[in-house]
């Protein structure tokens, strides 16, 4: 067996940022859209909001604690250089912060659309945004950087991650909703939780679609390159170590069984114009779907990535 | 000790130190009074050495007394290497052969490790082309590790700190050449300036044909071979013979 010098807190890292990024961008982009999400936008963007950091700390806390010597993690913010982990690093620190700032815009028992903190909250919206995307886009960067991991050696790895991570912070705000703003008797309030779990769901369809692609051309280029990368992707093509779980937690559970249930869910509003109705048990299985297949994807490409070497000698 | 002082860069080493405090103060006239002509203008120009070893694996006998000598210089720990011998066996019975390749980092012209550090902890020394960690400030965060297509790196178990093979530079900063050339009893090591035309290393590499390993990932080693087998195991589903190739390490396959 290959030596795994990135494990389990490294792989945990990878989709709790990604969630957390995800949520927070998402959160943002809501916030600042103008129409569409209606009445429920400050509502959505609430969920990602307050959701968002506490991911994204969780998983810095268990990639600095994995180094062993936590406080050498401060020798990160001395310099800044052009390697994907130092510039991540800023990008990483700097949107706790921002993130955490954004998150307690929506703390006030007073807060709401139009309310005195609604200025800084727009604001910090706008800088969270960039930032959450840098966030869940250099994992990708990282991983893809080095020659001597062919596996990883893709650009269109950093795509995969960011939509991998939009897609699961979608997920979340999602699954926030179901607990936290499905309960309403007032019509108005349940037709504004209907609307925005339509445009949700839209979204979300139209992200694991596009991952769905992004996985695909992954999959092609692995399969119509020869030497190094051939050997590699053989890890996930059938017959390879990581086969069962790339296929079946990945791709089936984690993409196209939430793409198609989506998609059955949207068309009907989508194309002719019927009436979009949220089914509870749906709304919970789907997001976790996501969620599991947003882990695995981290897994069997951290993994998989390190048991596989350059070809040739 | 059985050191191979290399007089030459000794001497060297001390005009450099002379000339070295001498210039702070003031420059070129100063040296040149102090030390002779031809020494002074190499100095003042700043002449950088550019170290590389060529290992000839026809005279290694894979008797692995470079990664015990370099074992016993660091200290190394248990379960990790700087410097090792892979032994690589090939064929079928009765056309059989077994090939010693010793291994190191290749302190290489483009150095992976250092790209991706992101704390500046490893960088290639300008004065000779060595590339070193900084353990005060190396994170342990196994970038580099990752990075580098040799399984050159390590994270030092004691030290927690990313690990690897600095050419001895402890000896070869004093004229000596790095422990594992020092041991090997077939001769098979020759450590010098590969910028040096007149260097031993610089003969042995315009006479021999010579190989660096994965050449096609550009990182341009400074480590090369004469005879050697870069057979690997991904050949085993090519041909009609079977490669079987024994690190002697932790992890035992090779990557």
């Amino acid at each position: 067996m290959h030596e795994l010098n990135w494990g389990l807190p490294v792989i945990a890292y990878l989709f709790l940022a990604g969630v957390g990024a995800g949520a927070v961008t998402v959160s943002g982009s809501v916030l600042l859209r103008k129409g569409g999400f209606g009445a429920s936008r400050f509502a959505v963007a609430r969920c990602g909001a307050l959701i968002g950091p506490l991911p994204v700390m969780l998983g810095t806390f268990l990639i600095v604690f994995e180094l062993g010597q936590p406080f050498r993690a401060l020798n990160l913010f001395k310099l800044i250089n052009l390697s994907p982990m130092s510039i991540g690093s800023w990008l990483l620190g700097v949107f706790i912060v921002l993130s955490l700032l954004y998150a307690l815009t929506y703390l006030p028992p007073s807060a709401g659309p139009g309310d005195r903190l609604s200025p800084i909250r727009r604001g910090l919206a706008w800088v969270c945004v960039p930032f959450g995307i840098g966030v869940a886009l250099y994992t990708g960067v990282m991983l893809g950087a080095m020659p001597a991991r062919p596996f990883w050696n893709s650009p269109i790895l950093a795509a995969l991650f960011v939509l991998s991570a939009l897609s699961s912070g979608v997920a979340c705000i999602i699954l926030l909703g179901v607990f936290f703003r499905r309960k309403s008797s007032d019509p108005t309030i349940r037709a504004d939780y209907e609307n925005s779990s339509y445009m949700l769901v839209t979204s979300d369809a139209m992200l694991l679609g596009g991952e769905l692609l992004v996985v695909f051309l992954f999959l092609m280029f692995g399969h119509l390159t020869i030497g190094d990368v051939r050997y590699a992707m053989a890890a996930i093509l059938p017959g390879g170590q990581l086969a069962g779980m790339f296929w079946g937690l990945v791709v089936l559970i984690g993409l196209l069984i939430p793409f198609f249930i989506e998609l059955f869910q949207v068309v009907p509003k989508l194309i002719y114009g019927r009436e979009f109705r949220t089914v509870v048990a749906l709304e919970v299985a789907v997001p976790i779907a996501i969620l599991i297949g947003g882990f695995a994807l981290r897994y069997v490409i951290v993994i998989a990535g390190q048991i596989t070497a350059p070809s040739a000698l | 000790m059985n050191d191979k002082n290399n007089k030459g860069t000794s001497r060297r080493g001390f005009v450099q130190k002379l000339v070295g405090g001498v210039a702070v103060a003031s420059a070129a006239v100063t040296t040149s009074v102090l030390s002779s002509p031809e020494t002074a203008s190499e100095s003042v120009k700043g002449k950088t050495k550019s170290y590389g070893m060529l290992i000839d694996t026809r005279k290694c006998i894979g008797c692995h007394t470079c990664s015990v000598a370099c074992k016993a210089e660091f200290d190394v720990p248990l379960g990790v290497t700087r410097s090792w011998v892979e032994y690589t066996e090939k064929g079928v019975y009765p056309n059989v052969s077994r090939h010693f390749l010793p291994r190191l980092c290749n302190h290489c012209r483009h150095p992976q490790c250092v790209d991706v550090c992101p704390t500046g902890a490893t960088y290639k020394r300008k004065q000779d082309g060595i590339v070193v960690v900084d353990s005060g400030l190396c994170i342990g965060c196994k970038y580099c590790v990752q990075a580098c297509p040799y399984d050159a790196r390590f994270l030092n178990p004691v030290t927690g700190v990313a690990d690897k093979c600095d050419f001895c530079i402890h000896r070869v900063s004093k004229g000596l050449v790095p422990s594992c050339v020092n041991s090997c009893i077939g001769g098979a090591r020759i450590f010098g300036d590969i910028s040096d035309p007149t260097s031993e290393i610089s003969r042995m590499l315009a006479t021999n044909p010579t190989t660096v390993l994965r050449p096609g990932k550009g990182t341009e080693p400074n480590v090369y071979y004469i005879g050697a087998d870069h057979s690997d195991e991904h050949e085993n589903n090519r041909g009609w013979y079977d490669v079987r190739v024994i690190t002697h390490r932790t992890p035992e396959e090779r990557r």
